[in-house]
């Protein structure tokens, strides 16, 4: 896309300076020099001007055209009078090149060859012809040429800084892109974190306000749900095969470490459960986890159509409040101390 | 004497053979532990009617699983031993035709219980095999009444038979026919063994379970 942006600039420049050089500089010259081939070299250069108006010129148009050029240089040139090669009456000598370049400037290659190819011409012809002066002759070439190598070159260096520039201006979009990538996805992290951390912030507030005691029963119940919680929230992102087991067995660590006897049993096999789900489905195990002493055993059994998490736990106390779920049923029941509590999610 | 219940224990590991049979020794009534051994072939030196406690990874890597069905096929009364508590063994093992799968980490009560009903041709079902069985999602598994799975999974959940007779407010006699119920519909699936048909025999003829239902 610069490529072509460079190319265009410089092809619509290049057709300007074709115009000025054809209608200004060589127009004149040649009523005073008239000669029929003069104007059919003329004609058919005119004809070429066409191609100056397309952006960027497929081979199709872009090689003919130069042999058409070509044709126009030897005409031209052989159409001159005696011995006024590369003097005032060669119009077409400067112009030729232009044309080469109006119609080349994408390939420079192609280009050196045409711009050899009508210098050598000229010259033969102007060895050919004899009695020239060689040092108007040289002065000729090289300024005509030179200028117009130039504009060739600096076609090329203005396309590779365009390049590197279009890199550049990529690399930094990309950048951005990933900055901002990050900064959504701490952000997500962030509310999803404060979301869940449910019990754990009223907690700390009011420990701090110092409206509940760590020494009272209620509050270090509160404290262990926080403490459950936390864990799960902290599994919840591992990447590991089998989640929902990963964050159960989480929780039944921070249940070990209280000083509980907890069995994990496990049966059928791993199924995807979304976030949310898992979310709900481990919460009132957690609960009960957090209020048990004693012994407590915690299942999980995936059968085809369901997920069924359960806790039986030594649980004297009260339960927590453990909110309403949205996306599985929870049943929790007390028998003769012992608490029971489960979370059915439905698969299908 | 003839109604004393006698065991092997097939094992690789000393302790877990020294283990069971103190478990054996110290139950009530005791259970005479009548030989053990680290090679299934010590199981054919004890009389037929003696329950076998076989070890299923003796050593090798793959489980005993031949050393299993040549035993049951001889109508020997096996209960697997395994340490290991995946649902696809243990399925398996019931398709061979044990009376029994414990794993492990299931402690002395459940072993004795399942040694007693084994010597009496009955299947016990611990909990985690229970969890197995309400987890099987296997194309041939048999069809189980709700009642029936929800006793599973209550007995896989709490280990508890009171518990599950409490909330399920049945006799514990009802809890262990249910259980009873679900390891005949299991003995009628699959390659036929001697113990499975006289299971499945069995309980028809005490009206616990009716052609139909199978």
């Amino acid at each position: 896309m610069t490529d072509h942006a460079v190319f265009a600039t410089t092809r619509r420049v290049l057709l300007v300076v074709v115009v000025v050089i054809q209608l200004g500089l060589t127009l004149p010259v040649l009523v005073t020099h008239s000669r029929e081939a003069s104007w059919v070299a003329f004609v058919l250069l005119s004809s070429v001007l066409v191609a100056g108006f397309v952006a960027e010129l497929p081979a199709v148009i872009a090689l003919p055209g130069t042999a058409l050029v070509l044709v126009a240089s030897i005409l031209a040139t052989t159409a001159l009078p005696h011995a006024a090669s590369f003097g005032p009456a060669d119009w077409a000598f400067g112009l030729v090149g232009w044309y080469v370049l109006l119609l080349l400037i994408e390939r420079p290659k192609v280009a050196m060859a045409a711009l050899a190819a009508h210098i050598a011409f000229s010259v033969a012809w102007f060895l050919h012809d004899g009695n020239g002066d060689l040092g108007t002759a040289g002065v000729v070439i090289l300024s005509g040429t030179s200028l117009q190598i130039g504009v060739l070159v600096m076609t090329r260096v203005l396309v590779r800084d365009a390049r590197l520039a279009a890199e550049a201006a990529a690399e930094h979009d990309a950048a951005r892109t990933r900055e901002e990538l990050a900064r959504q996805r701490e952000q997500d992290l962030r509310t999803g974190f404060a979301g869940q951390l449910g019990a754990v912030l009223p907690l700390l507030a009011d420990l701090a306000d110092e409206v509940v005691s760590a020494a009272d029963e209620p509050t270090r119940l509160r404290c262990s749900v926080a403490a459950v919680q936390l864990r799960r929230l902290f599994a919840e992102n591992d990447e590991v095969p089998d989640p929902l087991l990963h964050e159960l067995t989480a929780c039944v660590d921070v249940a070990e470490r209280r000083g509980v006897v907890v069995s994990l049993a496990v049966s059928g096999t791993a199924t995807p459960v979304p976030t949310e789900v898992r979310r709900e489905l481990v919460a009132p195990m957690a609960q009960a986890l957090a209020a048990a002493d004693g012994r407590a055993k915690v299942s999980l059994l995936r059968t085809a159509d369901e997920v069924r998490v359960a806790v039986v736990a030594d649980a004297p106390g009260v339960l927590p409040d453990g909110g309403s779920p949205a996306l599985v049923t929870v049943e929790t029941s007390v028998h003769s101390g012992l608490v029971r509590s489960e979370a059915r999610w439905r698969t299908t | 004497m003839a109604d004393d219940v006698t065991a092997v224990v097939v094992d690789d590991h000393p302790v877990v053979r020294a283990g069971v049979a103190h478990w054996l020794s110290t139950a009530q009534p005791p259970i005479a532990l009548v030989a053990s051994g680290e090679d299934p072939e010590v199981a054919w030196t004890a009389p037929a009617e003696s329950v076998v406690v076989l070890d299923l990874h003796l050593g090798g890597a793959a489980p005993a699983m031949p050393a299993l069905r040549r035993l049951v096929e001889a109508g020997r009364k096996v209960v697997v031993y395994s340490m290991r508590a995946d649902d696809d063994t243990a399925l398996q093992c019931l398709e061979i035709g044990a009376l029994s799968y414990l794993t492990k980490s299931e402690g002395a009560d459940h072993l004795v219980q399942a040694v007693r009903a084994a010597a009496a041709g009955q299947s016990y079902t611990p909990p985690a095999l229970a969890g197995a069985l309400a987890g099987d999602r296997s194309e041939t598994r048999p069809a189980l009444s709700p009642r029936e799975t929800e006793v599973l999974v209550e007995w896989f959940q709490s280990e508890s038979k009171e518990f599950v007779a409490q909330r399920l407010n049945i006799t514990l006699s009802t809890v262990n026919s249910h259980l009873e119920r679900i390891r005949v519909k299991y003995a009628a699936i699959g390659r036929q063994a001697p113990t499975k048909a006289a299971l499945v025999a069995r309980a028809i003829q005490d009206g616990l379970i009716g052609l139909d239902d199978l």
